[in-house]
């Protein structure tokens, strides 16, 4: 019996194997990863400071784990080539850990998963390669952690979800930080200014410096090592690390170069099929309804759903509105984003206790943000906002 | 209680003890994993109670 293969060994890959597992026990599964293989939580590496945990305590599995509850073969460190849909084949490389390349081998499969996750939008920065790093990965963090060790001014560019993280997580763990974004406020894309002004605010009382409306020119590198940024609004910044932030863009080569059907990320219906036969994507490869959604739950309801598709039981992917928590010490948030942008927010609370609702031009409650003590209605907003209604697919 | 129950999630590790509860979501210390309603959401990850299993890692005594 030929295998189902999943390309890709994060949190995607690794809960399709799982949900497979649970509902079937005999079909073979081949996990294909170019990474070492782990289980992690990856949002957990823009507050590990704070949780007190070193990039290998955050491992939640390791290989020999994984293959014995996932009763797969699991191959990291190994990259694939090609896809070839006809011969329902995929071309493999193998590395050793040592990084000494080995030869490329195909491997059959029955049906094929691309869950290749997402990478680092690289900064068009003058400068930025090799002095700035970004983290997407247990062993990019692990890279971060050394790289912090005994240093003190870190700059972030970017204020959204994890750049915020990361200036909480640090700020609050001794490190002076300073943080650029050329919006007005953190998170301005999902959150209004009412709301952003109180996350600035928690931010900053362990000492964080906000540069909004700023880009940087360029990066210089000096001697021993130190950097300079020169930012647009003629600050000078002397960081000894800096972390872009600015978000990810979907990993898409492989698809594009089989022949599959790609836009920002590729492209699936709603049973996770890809325009191939016997190919599907989830996770932070794809988009839903036009746009990739690099979040946990919705690659964990994908996979869920496919598990069934896959083990004989046809399902929709749903995906509800989901709530996402942003670690920010001194103020518990909660966002739940709209899918729109056509509509407006009410503001209701005082300080830093903010009840924030979205409604779209039909009235209706279709994103919130509540933070301090109104986190404790997140229930209430969520089965307001869970109401199912039509998607406007694009 | 004398055969309290840990629960960890699948996804994020986040672990619930019944003993424990979690009084900021109203959900009082000695709650039984039972006794939690069926629209609970993990405070971390956001997977529901029933659609995504918690894990039983040990019982306290």
């Amino acid at each position: 019996m030929k295998p189902i293969i999943i390309i890709g060994a994060g949190h995607a890959g690794l809960t399709l194997a799982r949900e497979i597992r649970a509902l079937d026990k005999t079909t073979p599964i081949t996990i294909v990863s170019q990474d070492p293989i782990q289980a992690y939580y990856k949002p957990n590496l823009s507050k590990a400071l704070s949780m007190n945990k070193s990039a290998e305590q955050l491992i939640m599995k390791q290989l020999d784990a994984l293959k014995s509850d996932l009763d797969a073969e699991l191959l990291e460190y190994t990259s694939v080539l090609k896809i070839s849909s006809e011969n329902k084949c995929i071309l493999c490389h193998a590395k050793g850990p040592d990084n000494k390349t080995q030869e490329a081998f195909e491997l059959p499969y029955e049906n094929l998963i691309l869950a290749t996750g997402a990478s680092p939008i690289e900064l068009p920065i003058i400068g930025a390669a090799g002095n700035v790093v970004s983290v997407n990965t247990l062993q990019d963090y692990a890279q971060l952690r050394e790289m912090i060790k005994d240093k003190k001014q870190i700059l972030i560019i970017g204020a959204g979800f994890v750049g915020c993280e990361f200036a909480s997580d640090l700020s609050s763990n001794g490190y002076q930080v300073d943080v650029i974004d050329r919006a007005n406020w953190p998170l301005e894309q999902i959150i209004p200014e009412q709301l952003g002004a109180e996350i600035k605010h928690a931010i900053s009382e362990n000492g964080v410096n906000w540069h909004f409306q700023s880009t940087i020119d360029e990066i210089v590198e000096g001697k021993q090592g130190t950097l300079k940024a020169y930012l647009s609004n003629g600050s000078i910044i002397l960081p000894d690390v800096i972390i872009s932030a600015i978000g990810l863009s979907p990993n898409i080569q492989l698809a594009k170069d089989s022949g599959l059907l790609t836009a920002r990320g590729i492209v699936v219906d709603e049973y996770s099929r890809t325009s191939r036969c016997a190919i599907y994507a989830l996770g932070d490869c794809v988009e839903y309804d036009g746009q990739p959604l690099p979040f946990i739950a919705p690659a964990t309801l994908a996979a869920k759903a496919l598990a069934k598709t896959l083990t004989g039981n046809k399902i929709k992917r749903v995906l509800p509105p989901q709530p996402v928590t942003i670690k920010i010490a001194n103020c518990p948030t909660l966002l739940c984003p709209p899918k729109t942008k056509e509509g407006s927010w009410h503001v209701s609370g005082d300080g830093q206790d903010l009840e924030v609702a979205f409604f779209n031009n039909k009235k209706e409650l279709c994103g919130f943000a509540l933070s301090g003590q109104k986190v404790s209605l997140k229930g209430e907003y969520l089965s307001r906002c869970s109401t199912p209604k039509i998607s406007q697919g694009v | 209680m004398s055969n309290s129950k840990i629960w960890q999630c699948l996804t994020c590790d986040f672990v619930y003890s019944e003993a424990a509860g979690i009084p900021e979501e109203g959900i009082p210390p000695g709650t039984a994993w039972e006794d939690i309603p069926e629209d609970w959401l993990c405070p971390d990850c956001a997977m529901g109670k029933d659609d995504f299993a918690m894990q039983e890692v040990q019982n306290a005594s």
